[in-house]
């Protein structure tokens, strides 16, 4: 039923042939891409308007551990895909399984990256302090486009638990799993532009 | 709902590896000393080409609707293409810099 009361027209269906749940997630990914856009473009601007903008990462231990982090986020795509295709597959055992591991490599990646953010703190970096001399607001671009994607994991983690665990309880579906998966992979999507962006256009 | 049936598992493993080859050539180029301007643009050309990668097979995209597509990516690029507005203020201000004392 409609919201004035009258019956959907026969034969009437969602434009793009999914449900309104998937386009919903499309639609915040496309508004959330945006967001994470005009950060990276700020970030930009600022780096190349600033005569004394800091690169301050070497090898060792930064650039290192952003590798580790990236393979890490990319292997929790390729289980989160295994988790949608074995809920679509109707396997719930096996696809709680991926939920599970993928859950467990977002929180790798939220400790790898705040151990990260810990060891900057002790060098001296703030948000708005820079302890090698330079512009100060290479804490600010850093802690605020990587923090917020930081946001964006921990959430995940959160709602692939809700949702598994509604999954497990026969509450949310297969189209739930998936849903949640479109999420994930934008995360991940979101870090193949902040690591090569912030962390090696910022080599030593 | 219709959705178009997706590969099997081998082809999102190749995907993935695919991904990682992509981090490790853009590790590479960071240490290749190339000028700045052609490593930001060798770097942002990889990470789109794994942004496309990943839209297509792991978000399904490739699978659904073409007009899921024209709906959703073009209008994003339009929006990230007006961002670049500010670049012309941001050269200025790099060409102001007075030579260092």
């Amino acid at each position: 039923m409609t919201m004035a009361g009258h019956p959907a027209a026969p034969g009437e269906g969602s434009p793009y042939g999914i449900p309104s749940r998937k386009l919903a997630i499309w639609l915040f990914i496309v508004a959330d891409a945006a967001t994470f856009g005009a950060m990276l473009f700020a970030y930009g601007y600022l780096r190349v308007a600033n005569p004394d903008w800091t690169r301050p990462f070497a090898f060792w231990p930064t650039i290192a551990n952003g590798i580790v982090m990236t393979a890490v986020l990319l292997t929790s795509s390729l289980t989160m895909v295994g988790a949608v295709i074995a809920a679509q597959s109707g396997r719930k055992a096996a696809s709680l399984r991926w939920l599970a591991v993928t859950m467990l490599l977002g929180g790798v990646f939220a400790v790898l990256h705040l151990r990260e953010w810990a060891a900057m703190i002790d060098e001296g970096w703030r948000l708005f302090r820079n302890p090698m001399g330079g512009s100060p607001l290479f804490g600010a671009t850093f802690f605020g486009i990587t923090g917020l994607h930081l946001l964006h994991v921990i959430s995940g983690v959160v709602v692939i638990g809700v949702i598994a665990n509604g999954f497990r309880r026969g509450r949310f579906g297969a189209g739930h799993v998936e849903t949640t998966g479109l999420y994930w992979h934008f995360v991940d999507l979101v870090w193949m532009f902040v690591f090569p962006l912030i962390y090696l256009m910022n080599v030593r | 709902m219709e959705t178009r049936q997706s590969p099997g598992m081998k082809l999102y493993v190749i995907v993935w590896l695919g991904l990682l080859l992509i981090v490790g050539v853009e590790v590479v180029l960071t240490y290749a000393h190339l000028p700045v301007g052609t490593l930001l643009a060798s770097l942002l050309l990889l990470a789109g080409l794994e942004a496309a990668l990943g839209l297509l097979y792991f978000m399904h995209l490739r699978y659904e609707r073409p007009s899921l597509f024209w709906s959703l990516v073009p209008a994003l690029l339009v929006v990230l293409v007006l961002m670049d507005h500010f670049w012309p203020d941001a050269l200025r201000l790099m060409h102001q810099r007075l030579p260092p004392p």
